[in-house]
């Protein structure tokens, strides 16, 4: 209907049931960070913005810890 | 002095290269300081050894320690000074619980729990399936 459809707003993940992001639940964070390690963006994900702003911190925290890597270059 | 008593969630990360002694050691270490300052520990979780996700002072590897204590706010700078101090401690995260953070807090520690009652009746009836 719109001029500027969103190319693919993947199945958005229900985070209704969420109400803390824990940077310990790596099951989690994994689905919504690429294999780089970068973490995927809102139009991608489809999650909402408060919802999106916890994972980013949950994350970093992550990171910091090395739960999760800062870059994962994947040699190619 | 009487200050107010949050709780608070600790994460450290032990040097991998270390005895089992002398992580035990450090642990027991971080503990005594909680404790000798007026902090209450609820519970120690040791994750074990993890690979790190990208190495830190040369080390692929560290011993992962999550804890949950109880104290008055001042003795957490002094804490993350000594964690800051100890060679032995590669990383370290320390969190104020507010009122969500705690909620979660004791979600995970029902469902934990919950979980261990689980397997202990399936290990008592000498079944392994769970039925929930």
């Amino acid at each position: 209907m719109a001029i500027n459809t969103p190319q693919e707003t993947t199945e958005a993940f229900d985070t209704s049931s969420i109400e803390y992001v824990d940077y310990k639940d790596l099951e989690l964070l994994k689905r919504f960070i690429n294999e780089q390690g970068k973490i995927l963006p809102r139009r991608i994900t489809g999650v909402s913005a408060k919802f999106q702003r916890q994972l980013t911190r949950a994350v970093k925290r992550a990171r910091h810890l090395a739960l999760l890597p800062y870059v994962a270059d994947t040699v190619r | 002095m009487a200050q107010p008593v949050n709780t608070y969630e600790l994460t450290y990360i032990v040097n991998g290269v270390l005895s089992d002694n002398q992580t035990k050691e450090a642990v027991a270490r971080i503990n005594r300081f909680i404790e000798e300052h007026g902090g209450n520990v609820l519970e120690t979780d040791e994750w074990g050894t993890r690979r790190l996700a990208y190495p830190i002072r040369k080390k692929r590897n560290g011993y992962y320690v999550n804890l949950y204590f109880q104290s008055a706010g001042d003795i957490i700078t002094r804490l993350e000074r000594s964690l800051e101090i100890d060679d032995d401690i590669l990383r370290y995260i320390t969190f104020k619980l507010d009122a969500k953070m705690l909620r979660h807090y004791e979600q995970q520690k029902s469902s934990a729990k919950r979980a261990r009652a689980q397997e202990i009746d399936a290990a008592a009836a000498g079944r392994d399936d769970d039925d929930d």
